[in-house]
C-alpha cells in the first residue's frame, strides 16, 4: 500500500495540496526529496500570500498582547510538540529572560521563572541520530549551579537512555538518563563540572548502542 | 552554534519621549543599537518571506509552509529577547525553524526528507529586506532533470515544473494514465539513485 500512498503524496504534492501523511520507508523518502526539489523550482507558491502574513501579524498581536482580548487567555500553539522546541530554542540561542521548565504531560506545559541565564553561559546542540535525523536537543548552563536540559524524541523507543558528556580533555561524565514514554522523553538536573568544558555529548540505549550524538560548536 | 554578528554600529538617539535632565536646553540621550530589532513586529516583518520561503523549499506545497511558518513564529516570539542582535534573532529562529520542520517530517512521513542547513540558510536570512532572495530552486532542478533521460524528464517537468495531472501529463505524452505512473516512479527512482544533492 505504500506505493498508492506514495502516488498520492506526489499527486497533492504536483497538484500544490496538502499532502496525506503515510510511513515512508527510505526510498519513497529519497524520491520524495527529488519532487519537493522539483516542486519549490516552480514559481509561484514560493511567495507567501499577503493575506497570510497579514493574517498571521495579528493573530501573533493576539497571542503576543492578551490583554487586549482578555485577561487570560490558552497560549495558542498548533500542537503541543512546540512548548518543547520553545524550550531548546529559547534557552539555547536567545539567552531568554527565564528559564522554562514543564512537566512530562506535554498537553499541559508548565512554565516557571529561575535565574536568568546569560546568552554566554548557554551551550547548545542538537541529538543526531546515526542516519542524520535530529532527534531532540541539549542545554548546557554554566553557572552556580550548572545545569543540563535535554529532549530526545526517538520514535518506537521506550525506557532509559543514558547520556553521557565528553570534556575537551578526553574524559567522559554521566550526565542522567532520560525515561522514553512512547519515544519521548525529557529531562534537566544540576551538574557538578564545568559546562564550559563540555564538547560533545552521546546517547546510548540499555544494551550500549550509540542512539544520537551531538556536538557543541 | 551558528554565526551571530555582533553589533557592529551604535548610535546615540533622543529617547522618545525626550527627556530633559535639570539643566535647560539639555536632553538625554540613550544608545540604540542598530542591529537589533525594536519590537516584534519588526522582527516578523523582517523575517517571515525569509523563512515562508526557506519552509516552501523543504516542503513544496503552501499548506504546509504557511503552517509550519506559522509555527515557528509562534514557538519563537513568545521567549524572544529584543536586545539581541538581529543576527542572534535570526539564528534563534532558524534553530526553531530546523526542529520545527524535522518535527514536522517526523509526524507525517516518519523520516527527514528536508532539513535544513543553520550555516546555509543563515546566508539566505541575511540578505537585506527587499531583494529578491535568489534561489537555488532553479539550478537544482536543472541538475536534476538534466541527469535523466528524454522521457524520465519530460514526466517530471510536466507533473512538478508544470502542474499537469498525471492524465494530463499521460496526454501529453501520448501514454496510458498507468504507464504515466510508471514512467514518474521510475523517473524519480532514477534521480534518487543518481545521488544527486537534491536534498536542502
Amino acid at each position: 500500500m505504500t506505493t498508492r500512498r506514495l502516488s498520492a503524496f506526489l499527486d497533492a504534492l504536483a497538484a500544490g495540496r496538502r499532502p496525506r501523511p503515510f510511513q515512508a520507508d527510505s526510498e519513497d523518502v529519497e524520491m520524495l526529496r527529488v519532487a519537493i526539489a522539483l516542486r519549490a523550482a516552480r514559481p509561484g507558491d514560493a511567495v507567501p500570500n499577503e493575506s497570510f502574513v497579514a493574517q498571521l501579524q495579528e493573530q501573533l498581536s493576539d497571542d503576543l498582547n492578551p490583554s487586549v482580548q482578555t485577561n487570560v487567555r490558552p497560549l495558542r500553539m498548533h500542537r503541543g510538540r512546540a512548548a518543547l522546541v520553545a524550550v531548546a530554542a529559547g534557552l539555547a540561542l536567545v539567552g531568554g529572560t527565564v528559564a522554562v521548565t514543564e512537566t512530562s504531560n506535554r498537553a499541559k506545559v508548565q512554565q516557571s521563572a529561575t535565574a536568568v541565564p546569560q546568552r554566554q553561559a548557554l551551550r547548545t546542540a542538537s541529538f543526531q541520530s546515526p542516519t542524520g535525523q535530529v532527534v531532540g536537543q541539549i542545554v548546557l548552563y554554566h553557572g552556580h549551579p550548572s545545569w543540563v536540559y535535554m529532549n530526545v524524541d526517538l520514535p518506537h523507543s521506550n525506557g532509559p537512555v543514558k547520556c553521557e558528556l565528553h570534556l575537551a580533555n578526553g574524559e567522559v561524565v554521566a550526565a542522567g538518563t532520560v525515561q522514553l514514554h512512547d519515544g519521548s522523553g525529557e529531562f534537566s538536573q544540576s551538574i557538578h563540572m564545568d559546562a564550559g568544558k563540555a564538547r560533545g555529548a552521546t546517547l546510548y540505549d540499555p544494551s550500549g548502542a550509540v542512539v544520537a550524538s551531538a556536538i557543541f560548536i | 552554534m551558528f554565526l551571530a554578528p555582533k553589533p557592529s554600529l551604535t548610535r546615540v538617539m533622543p529617547s522618545d519621549p525626550p527627556i530633559t535632565s535639570g539643566e535647560p536646553g539639555v536632553t538625554r540621550l540613550r544608545v540604540v543599537d542598530t542591529d537589533s530589532y525594536t519590537d516584534w513586529e519588526s522582527v516578523y516583518r523582517d523575517n517571515i518571506e525569509r523563512l515562508y520561503r526557506l519552509m516552501y523549499a523543504r516542503v513544496g506545497n503552501r499548506a504546509d509552509a504557511e503552517d509550519l511558518t506559522s509555527e515557528v513564529f509562534r514557538t519563537a516570539l513568545g521567549p524572544l529577547k529584543l536586545a539581541s542582535s538581529k543576527g542572534e534573532v535570526r539564528s534563534y529562529l532558524l534553530t526553531t525553524a530546523q526542529t520545527i520542520l524535522a518535527s514536522h517530517w517526523r509526524r507525517t512521513l516518519g523520516a527527514p526528507v528536508t532539513t535544513i542547513d543553520p550555516e546555509s540558510a543563515m546566508t539566505s536570512l541575511a540578505e537585506p529586506s527587499g531583494i529578491e532572495e535568489p534561489s537555488d530552486a532553479p539550478q537544482r532542478a536543472t541538475k536534476i532533470l538534466a541527469a535523466l533521460p528524454e522521457r524520465y524528464r519530460r514526466i517530471l517537468e510536466l507533473r512538478f515544473l508544470e502542474a499537469c495531472s498525471i492524465k494530463e501529463a499521460a496526454q501529453a505524452m501520448d501514454v496510458s494514465v498507468s504507464n504515466a505512473k510508471v514512467l514518474q516512479h521510475r523517473a524519480l527512482r532514477m534521480a534518487a539513485k543518481a545521488g544527486l544533492e537534491v536534498g536542502q
